[in-house]
């Protein structure tokens, strides 16, 4: 069973290479075919995100426990210019660009857990956490 | 217990390696004598941050450690005595037969009560603490004991503690008082313990049954050629709106289904979050090429939906099944004809869609 | 072009093996519109069948090429999202509105052949 793996995010390849560890790890864990799905394409947002607006960035994914259960916990950090309004960028329907369309609120969705740390000229850390049901 | 040790091994790297991906109260390293008592505590959620609550909800404090300290060895002393007021109190009822009628259990329960005495006046009520409660709530459990019966008996055991206290500090009754109440929190705390578990796991086999009777509510049935029926009965919160979505873009797939007729009548709830959860399915369904029929809405239903502000256009609704099953049948591609026996066959009407 | 683009009839089929870099997009939609004009292609299939993942760029991107085929004067059937991958973008709130959608390439061919209002999803 793989443990945590980092993957340096630059190019947009490397996306899909993130989300591809992202599923590996939740079907290791027995995470349904859908929830792979949904952590999959999570982590393809947030990998996105970070080469839009950052350029450069790491995702990590790796296995978590509480309270008997098991889950996939993914970080993805960056250098970039940070949110300056989080509550504005967390709000359903904002976008700033042309790239930016549903990213945040709906990645959210798409896990169980989110938190999003940033300031600006600080980057971002996104943590996603998905529990086995 | 396998999944425990991988995960306290998963742990102690974690903290080694620092990379901190890891959040207190995740993993519990606790000796594994224990097993179906720790196994119960995570299903119930008992980490060290319940436990730190539970503590503060019966307001144990630094001063309530002291007096108990004070009277250790008034209890440890007398375990046995304490003990056996207890059980003898069970045995004269008919209902504590359960536990002093059973041989083995009736010694095991003594042997735990014996441990539950001593760490009660132990001063350390964090979670290994807890897993003793919980194996003796699990043995009172399994042995059928009720919880009226474990409570009375329970009662009348600190009334002896009480009796006590008061001729140790003979001349300072309001000290006797004082250090009986902060036992009591003690007491109260494992009272909430042990009652929540004996609860927790006389509702597991109503959770079970809940889980089956859920995974069999979402019928998916394929009545025409590409043409598919759901009937949908009950509550639908998201985890059974997710259930029959994806059994929906499933069945779409395996039967090469065109037309979906979703039909609510029997819900009992629909309101704009159901209304919601049936907008998405709709909508990945139609991602999927086929299109969804929604029946058995009805128009007050509708009305007050579309005064909340639901698109009801996305859910293409018909009011009844009939109707609906006819506007499905024409867009997959029937033509529906009827014969009637009654007339002969010169006159069948060609009623097509 | 790392994309098959297929004709059958007066019609192109895309089919997209795997997810595509933003300038292997930018490539289809371009090829996409000349071969609409080249070969006179009345109807444009993009084949997502072997996608597991579509995420908001890529759901963007579909649009944007389907919409690109329109401007040349084409119908676009986008087919064979598979129930996870339609699950997922429903929950992501992203949405084909606008572009037409089949379950599979013979169901897109079968839409795009016939004329018929009433069979069309989406469209």
């Amino acid at each position: 069973m793989p443990s945590e793996i980092s993957v340096p995010i630059e190019r947009e390849h490397d996306i899909v290479t993130a989300r591809q560890a992202g599923r590996e790890l939740a079907a290791a864990l027995g995470f349904s075919s859908t929830d792979q799905t949904l952590l999959a394409t999570a982590i393809s947002e947030i990998a996105r995100n970070i080469v839009t607006y950052a350029g450069k960035g790491t995702i990590a994914v790796g296995r978590v426990d509480r309270d008997g259960r098991a889950g996939v916990v993914v970080i993805a950090r960056d250098d970039g210019p940070g949110i300056t309004d989080i509550e504005l960028a967390m709000r359903d329907g904002y976008s700033t660009g042309k790239s930016l369309g549903v990213g945040l609120p709906g990645t959210r969705r798409l896990v169980d857990e989110f938190e999003l740390v940033s300031a600006p000229g600080a980057g971002t850390t996104v943590t996603l956490k998905k529990w086995l049901r | 217990m396998c999944g425990l040790v991988r995960a306290a091994k998963l742990t102690l790297s974690r903290e080694a390696s620092g990379s901190g991906a890891f959040s207190k109260g995740d993993v519990i390293l606790v000796d594994s004598q224990h097993t179906p008592s720790l196994l119960l505590m995570r299903e119930m959620g008992l980490n060290e941050q319940d436990v730190a609550r539970r503590q503060y909800i019966v307001g144990l404090e630094a001063t309530d450690l002291e007096r108990i300290a004070g009277v250790r060895s008034l209890i440890t002393e007398h375990v046995e005595e304490y003990a056996s007021v207890f059980f003898d109190y069970l045995a004269a009822l008919e209902e504590g037969r359960a536990v002093t009628g059973n041989r083995p259990v009736a010694e095991r329960a003594r042997q735990l009560k014996r441990e539950h005495l001593v760490a009660m006046v132990g001063e350390q009520y964090g979670t290994g603490y807890v897993a003793q409660r919980l194996e003796l709530a699990l043995l009172y459990n399994k042995a059928g004991l009720e919880l009226r019966v474990f409570l009375a008996a329970f009662h009348h055991l600190l009334k002896a503690i009480g009796g006590a206290l008061l001729d140790h500090f003979e001349t300072d009754p309001r000290r006797a008082f004082d250090t009986f109440m902060s036992l009591k929190k003690v007491a109260f705390f494992d009272i909430g313990v042990t009652v929540d578990a004996m609860v927790f796991e006389r509702e597991r086999v109503i959770r079970q049954q809940q889980a089956a009777i859920r995974e069999l509510s979402t019928p998916v049935l394929q009545i025409r050629d590409r043409l598919l029926l759901l009937p949908i009965i009950g509550i639908i919160d998201t985890h059974r709106a997710r259930l029959i979505t994806e059994g929906l873009l499933r069945a779409i797939r395996a039967n090469r289904a065109k037309v979906a007729v979703m039909d609510v009548t029997g819900v009992a709830t629909i309101d704009s979050r159901v209304a919601n959860h049936l907008i998405q399915t709709v909508t990945a369904a139609k991602l999927m090429g086929a299109s969804v029929i929604v029946t058995g809405l009805s128009a007050e239903v509708a009305q007050s939906l579309v005064a909340l502000g639901i698109d009801l256009t996305k859910l293409n609704t018909v009011g009844d099944l009939q109707g609906g099953m006819e506007e499905a049948e024409a867009l997959v591609g029937y033509r529906v004809t009827s014969t009637d026996k009654r007339r002969g066959p010169a006159a069948s009407d060609d009623a097509s869609s | 072009m790392s994309v098959p683009i297929l004709k059958q009839g007066d019609v192109l089929i895309a089919s997209i093996q795997a997810a595509l870099s933003d300038r292997d997009l930018v490539e289809l939609r371009d090829e996409i519109a000349g071969r609409i004009g080249r070969l006179r292609a009345r109807g444009v299939i993009i084949d997502l069948t072997a996608l597991d993942v579509l995420d908001s760029f890529a759901t963007r991107t579909i649009r944007d090429i389907a919409c690109t085929a329109r401007l040349r004067g084409a119908r676009s059937v986008v087919v064979g999202i598979q129930p996870d991958v339609a699950f997922a973008m429903v929950q992501l709130g992203l949405s084909l509105d606008g572009v037409a959608t089949a379950l599979d390439l013979e169901e897109g061919l079968a839409l795009l052949g016939t004329r018929q209002g009433s069979r069309a999803v989406g469209n």
